[in-house]
């Protein structure tokens, strides 16, 4: 794990005096632009300054996504799916998973509103026959038309698959994107700076289960709740707090260099880390203003993280030992597949029993649902202000969200393409 | 038109004619006959071969074709702006070039540029009128959303100032992305009639706009791309490179190297930060031929000089030059002294009017 410390990263205050030469530098360096008005009149905005961030209402392409746990996709069947405005259909056949644009290529429906599967090694259109290679998406055969000129010279694209720790992941992007980057380099980063670090979701011996479901908000939302400091607020009555007397806070808010940590992987994961574990975070227990008081007693060490393109890790949640990850899959620009795991060690079946135990009546009731619930309710309450209302350049935005602004850099930086709009919205 | 009748034999070759075959970037051929006193250009455009120019005069540069085989002669009682490194290099204006033998000439653009855009003229409003620096201002109108002006990164339009019938060239600094709204940087000369106009210009005055025009356009290729701009010449390049940040697939890496006469006229240092943190493939040298003040962290000297002595190893390296005549004239001899095929490096060049 490499961490490089990263100023907080608002934008400076304009009218101040031009920066000293080294001070230029370290900025330039770590992506803090200057106001505009320590030089020329043309006014740089703040949210100018992650444009990049901005233009993604598609979401991010080139990476890879979770499309299906892989208890969704049995043998032989076919689901489609919609990520970043691509409908991909897959299909699993010979214990393979496979999975190609969802669009025959003769009248364009979608192949997977009603599967049709004639060999091991094709997906057909149920509406005239168009047969596809599963490998290459090449026209084999048309059911109705066996010698047609068509054969052997249409296709449709294929997209790369992985599956892994029971999730099948798919490259989404352009289909001539090489090299194709690792797994490993749009997963949450290896813990190693943790006596009790939590497993990664790669490890050997690990224990996976969660669930999916649709947010109806951006994708972008939905990523800049789950790190969000401020926002431990919703939280503060939730019945996991209550049942198991956690100590969480009102909010945490940056107070020194280091809180807000950059991680910039060599040809590895890019994101941000809020270092909840170092004294550069104050957690606010109390507000006389309003006579609130967080309770509980318990206080554990946590700490979370986001790396490209939107993936949470929260460390040592719900319980001591345990990690979730979330994604944010951008379904749409108004949409998101909201997807929340529990990655925790099992190395026998005894302890797989009292997983199961543990998320069956723990977990996924308090944790995953009542919890994050929560979560789900406050990005769909922005959505308006920020698809019809340009809630990105009107956002009053305050001190502990530093750490949004410091995520929105890092991906306007470190992304691999930005979505484009499908042709067929 | 209606279509030619079919039994019309076609007109007869003229006398002494020589052919000249047109190569274009991909890989589109086409062959005219071009007579004795026929410039190649006027040959082209009289059998239906399109090519990119402006002027006609031999002054802009725009029509600039590379002799690959043969003689084509260019006349000397016009002020050309090709020197004389470029003409032994076999580039020849065609719109002032006779052909004396059979000859090929290499276009550096696709022929799908020109096929697939129709120069025109467009009705455009001022959007906005800033200043960068006192001697540069940000000119953006806003063309009608249904006019179907579309561009190249890269390419310029002609706009004729208002209330005058004089009009002037600017590149767009703006991406087709950004379309309906369109930017340039125009560098203010005292007395200069777009100068005039636009220290009063107000938003929403009308504007005609001619385009779009040049063959200055991105040239497919993974190779380092690097970039040498000079003053406002900095537009098409920043245009190229905010198209390279959102083109397919992984990006190339990019050099970036601007400078402007001295420190205090410097502008769009912010600008060329963003860039610099949404691309991390991008490296930049700032620079101004006259540093006054040692805390402006600039590189003394001329963009050229900036360049540094480092050979560019890569082999597929492409080079873009945008600025004053000279300094593009001594870019092309730098980066082919660091090991750029001359072939590979494209030049706009201006003159401030």
């Amino acid at each position: 794990m490499s961490l490089t410390c990263a100023a907080p990263g608002l934008a400076e205050v304009p009218g101040g005096r031009p920066a000293p030469r080294r001070e230029r530098k370290r900025r330039a360096r770590e992506g803090v632009i200057m106001a505009a008005s320590e030089r020329g009149s043309s006014a740089i905005s703040a949210s100018r300054q992650y444009a990049p961030y901005v233009e993604a209402d598609w979401g991010f392409k080139n990476t890879w996504y979770p499309a299906l746990f892989s208890h969704e996709l049995g043998d032989n069947s076919v689901k489609g799916v919609a990520m970043a405005g691509h409908d991909i259909a897959l299909r699993r056949s010979g214990g393979k998973v496979y999975a190609l644009r969802d669009r025959c290529a003769h009248r364009g429906v979608k192949m997977s509103l009603r599967p049709m599967c004639l060999t091991a090694d094709t997906l057909s259109c149920w509406y005239h026959g168009f047969t596809y290679g599963l490998d290459d998406g090449v026209l084999k055969t048309i059911v109705a038309s066996p010698d047609d000129p068509l054969i052997g010279k249409v296709r449709i694209r294929t997209y790369p698959v992985t599956e892994r720790a029971g999730i099948i992941f798919v490259f989404v992007g352009d289909e001539d994107f090489a090299p194709l980057p690792p797994l490993e380099a749009d997963l949450p980063i290896r813990i190693t700076d943790d006596a009790n670090a939590v497993a990664h979701i790669l490890d050997e011996n690990v224990y996976v289960r969660g669930i999916h479901r649709t947010g109806n908000s951006n994708w972008r939302l939905a990523a800049e709740n789950g790190f969000d400091p401020g926002h431990l607020l919703i939280h503060w009555d939730n019945q996991i707090v209550a049942a198991t007397d956690r100590k969480l806070g009102l909010g945490v808010e940056p107070i020194g260099e280091g809180a807000i940590k950059i991680i910039d992987e060599p040809d590895g994961p890019k994101g941000i880390m809020n270092m909840y574990n170092t004294r550069a975070y104050k957690f606010i227990m109390e507000n006389k203003a309003v006579n609130m008081r967080a309770r509980g007693k318990n206080s554990y060490y946590a700490r979370t993280s986001i790396v490209l393109p939107g993936i949470l890790l929260v460390e040592h949640w719900p319980s001591p030992g345990w990690a979730q990850y979330e994604w944010y899959v951008p379904t749409d620009d108004r949409h998101h597949e909201y997807w929340e795991i529990l990655v925790g060690r099992c190395r026998n079946e005894d302890e797989r029993r009292e997983a199961d135990y543990l998320y069956d009546n723990f977990f996924e009731p308090l944790a995953l649902r009542d919890f994050n619930d929560n979560d789900l309710f406050a990005r769909e309450a922005m959505q308006d202000f920020y698809a019809r209302g340009d809630g990105w350049n009107r956002e009053s935005l305050c001190a502990f969200d530093a750490a949004t602004i410091t995520w929105r850099k890092v991906a306007a930086r470190f992304n691999r393409g930005i979505q484009e709009p499908p042709p067929i919205a | 038109m209606p279509p030619q009748a079919t039994s019309t034999p076609p007109p007869p070759a003229v006398a002494d004619a020589c052919r000249v075959t047109l190569r274009f970037e991909d890989g589109v051929e086409k062959e005219i006959e071009v007579g004795t006193d026929e410039f190649v250009l006027d040959a082209a455009l009289r059998q239906g071969v399109p090519l990119v120019h402006q002027c006609r005069s031999g002054s802009c540069s725009t029509c600039v074709g590379r002799m690959v085989s043969g003689t084509l002669e260019m006349v000397r009682d016009r002020a050309l702006s090709l020197i004389a490194s470029e003409i032994a290099e076999g580039q020849r204006l065609l719109c002032s070039s006779h052909a004396r033998a059979p000859s090929v000439v290499r276009l550096h653009y696709p022929s799908a540029l020109i096929y697939a855009e129709e120069r025109r003229n467009f009705e455009a409003r001022v959007a906005a009128v800033e200043w960068p620096a006192p001697s540069v201002a940000k000119l953006a109108i806003a063309l009608e959303r249904r006019a179907g002006f579309s561009f190249h990164a890269g390419q310029y339009v002609r706009i004729k100032v208002p209330g005058t019938d004089q009009w002037r060239s600017y590149s767009m600094c703006s991406t087709p992305r950004d379309l309906p709204q369109v930017e340039f940087l125009v560098r203010i000369i005292p007395g200069g009639a777009m100068s005039e106009y636009l220290g009063a210009a107000r938003a929403g005055e009308r504007l005609e706009v001619d385009g779009p025009l040049g063959a200055f356009i991105l040239h497919p290729g993974r190779g380092l791309h690097v970039f040498v701009a000079g003053g406002t010449g900095l537009a098409p390049i920043l245009a190229m490179i905010d198209e390279l940040r959102r083109a397919r697939g992984p990006r190339p890496k990019m050099l970036l190297s601007f400078g402007c006469a001295s420190d205090k006229t410097f502008f769009y240092r912010d600008e060329i930060e963003l860039r610099q943190w949404w691309i991390p493939q991008l490296g930049v040298r700032l620079s101004a031929d006259r540093v006054e003040d040692a805390a402006a962290d600039l590189i003394q000297g001329t963009p050229v000089d900036a360049l540094g002595a480092d050979t560019i190893s890569d082999p597929d390296a492409a080079a873009y030059l945008c600025g004053p005549p000279p300094m593009v004239e001594a870019a092309r001899r730098r980066l082919a002294e660091l090991g750029v095929s001359p072939e590979r490096i494209y030049a706009e060049r201006f003159v401030a009017s």
